[in-house]
């Protein structure tokens, strides 16, 4: 079978991390799938550590109290309005790329981009106060 | 009907299908949940109980809700799933032959099959706790 | 008319040399200068070893297909005082081998279209009568597509996966699933149902962003996406 002809460049060995990882000049779309990819990397590690931090429940009160001691502290709720970011970026772009992916506003991918920016901003303006003073 | 331009048979071109299509569809899909389930998760834990869920008793209590519970499950097992065929996806970026892309498969269904068995044993753990 | 002296940062390569280098050539331009222009001064007045690609001058033929200040244009419409720069820096192509200096080698470009069957290379409604040239049957067309390869270049997926297939061939194969003029399309959407094809793509978009025709093909592979979607789900459900 005939395969394809790579589009390797000798001259110009690419990283293969840098060509998605690098925005520079690059546009929004660009800047918008290396921070989906960002964002996932910390989700995904969250995911792990969110389960360890559970698994303290299983441990008695003491070792969860410990825990909440930590949680309280200023850097963790700093920790927490990082990973509000990355979870309503995530899911807000993900969104988009699910619907455009299916045909949904494939034309329109910049609209939808900027609506879903302005509801993930007041999400996270709302939820970051909320971490703070709850 | 024959395309006549073309260089390579229409059934060399049908075999070249994979699977990647149904990885994404399910990527996409377990996304749109996990937003749905997350926005419930994060609303429940975070805003319904008064001043959020804090103490031991508390965590115990919302646990034990069935509906907390069913919801908590199909949240490890969606949550794992998109994450492992995320990771898939980075790595894939990264140009791995063929053998390794192979390898990285079976890595990632064990993690991740690992990770969605812990999960619920957990949530049964939990479970068996408050009695 | 307006003079001013600019900086031209060419990108310089030779059959040989182990990697490329710039070289900065002082050009005096005005407002009608386009960078095309300036890289042809180069050559008549300064070094006639710089090689370039150029045919139409008019945004038609997509051959002078390079980036400037770091973005996919063709140099023959883009005016070098409305980069606002002092220095511009000019690159070949990402994406595709290079031959020397600007010039690279679009034969991969090609080849993707080839491996489709050029099944969207329909012939010519418009040229019935015209006298057909030596070494081809027909005039054929390829909807809007010029084939310049800026999309190719600008996109992020591309330098992962050097067997991408590429937005211009995903966009070319999406034309005829839209319009199949009696073509079978099953086994292109085949062709591109897996992870060189449609299933590749992160959806940036930067192939729409740069392309000079309007074609769109981030939109095609979306497109794309959706058929396929729709044919899995019509088979799940035994339609």
């Amino acid at each position: 079978m005939d395969q394809i002809q790579p589009t390797t460049d000798p001259a110009r060995p690419r990283n293969p991390l840098k060509s998605w990882f690098d925005v520079r000049g690059r546009k929004v779309g660009t800047w918008a799938f290396a921070l989906n990819r960002l964002t996932a990397i910390g989700l995904t590690v969250y995911l792990f550590m969110h389960l360890i931090v559970l698994s303290t429940l299983l441990g008695g009160e003491e070792g969860w109290n410990t825990f909440l001691a930590i949680a309280r502290s200023p850097l963790f709720l700093v920790l927490d309005v990082v990973l509000l970011f990355g979870v309503i970026y995530h899911a807000l772009n993900g969104t988009r790329v699910a619907l455009v992916g299916m045909g949904f506003a494939a034309r329109n991918h910049k609209t939808l981009f900027w609506v879903l920016s302005a509801i993930g901003i007041v999400l996270f303006l709302v939820g970051a106060y909320l971490i703070f003073t709850l | 009907m024959q395309n006549t331009v073309s260089r390579r048979s229409l059934e060399q071109m049908s075999m070249e299908r994979d699977r990647s299509g149904s990885l994404w569809i399910i990527q996409a899909f377990s996304g749109l949940f996990l937003v749905f389930i997350l926005g419930m998760h994060m609303i429940a834990h975070h805003f319904i109980v008064e001043e959020g869920l804090r103490d031991y008793q508390q965590v115990l209590d919302y646990v034990a809700n069935p509906v907390v519970f069913v919801i908590e499950i199909l949240f490890v097992i969606l949550a794992t799933t998109h994450a492992m065929l995320g990771t898939r996806a980075i790595i894939l970026d990264l140009r791995p032959s063929l053998g390794a892309t192979r390898t990285l498969n079976w890595i990632l269904g064990i993690i991740g099959g690992l990770t969605i068995a812990y999960g619920i044993w957990l949530a049964f753990a939990l479970q068996r706790l408050v009695g | 008319m307006t003079e001013k002296t600019v900086q031209l940062k060419v990108m310089r390569y030779k059959q040989g040399q182990s990697s490329p280098t710039y070289q900065t050539f002082p050009v005096t331009v005005n407002e009608n200068t386009t960078v095309l222009v300036a890289l042809t001064d180069i050559r008549r007045d300064q070094d006639s070893s710089l090689s370039l690609r150029h045919s139409c001058h008019h945004a038609s033929c997509g051959t002078c297909g390079m980036r400037i200040n770091g973005e996919e244009q063709l140099a023959c419409v883009v005016k070098v005082l409305d980069l606002g720069t002092d220095t511009v820096v000019v690159e070949p192509l990402n994406n595709a081998p290079l031959l020397t200096d600007l010039v690279v080698n679009m034969e991969p470009f090609y080849d993707r279209f080839n491996t489709a069957g050029l099944p969207f290379i329909r012939e010519s409604e418009f040229l019935p009568d015209a006298e057909v040239a030596e070494g081809i049957e027909n005039y054929m067309r390829c909807e809007n597509c010029i084939e310049c390869g800026l999309c190719v270049s600008a996109c992020p997926i591309m330098g992962s996966d050097p067997e991408y297939y590429g937005p211009a061939a995903l966009a070319a194969v999406n034309r005829v699933v839209e319009e199949p003029r009696g073509l079978e399309t099953e086994s292109l959407l085949d062709w591109v149902d897996n992870q060189k094809g449609c299933w590749r793509c992160h959806v940036a978009y930067e192939c729409s962003e740069v392309c000079p025709s309007g074609v769109d093909p981030g939109g095609h592979i979306m497109a794309l996406r959706r058929q396929l979607t729709r044919r899995r789900f019509s088979r799940l459900l035994g339609g």
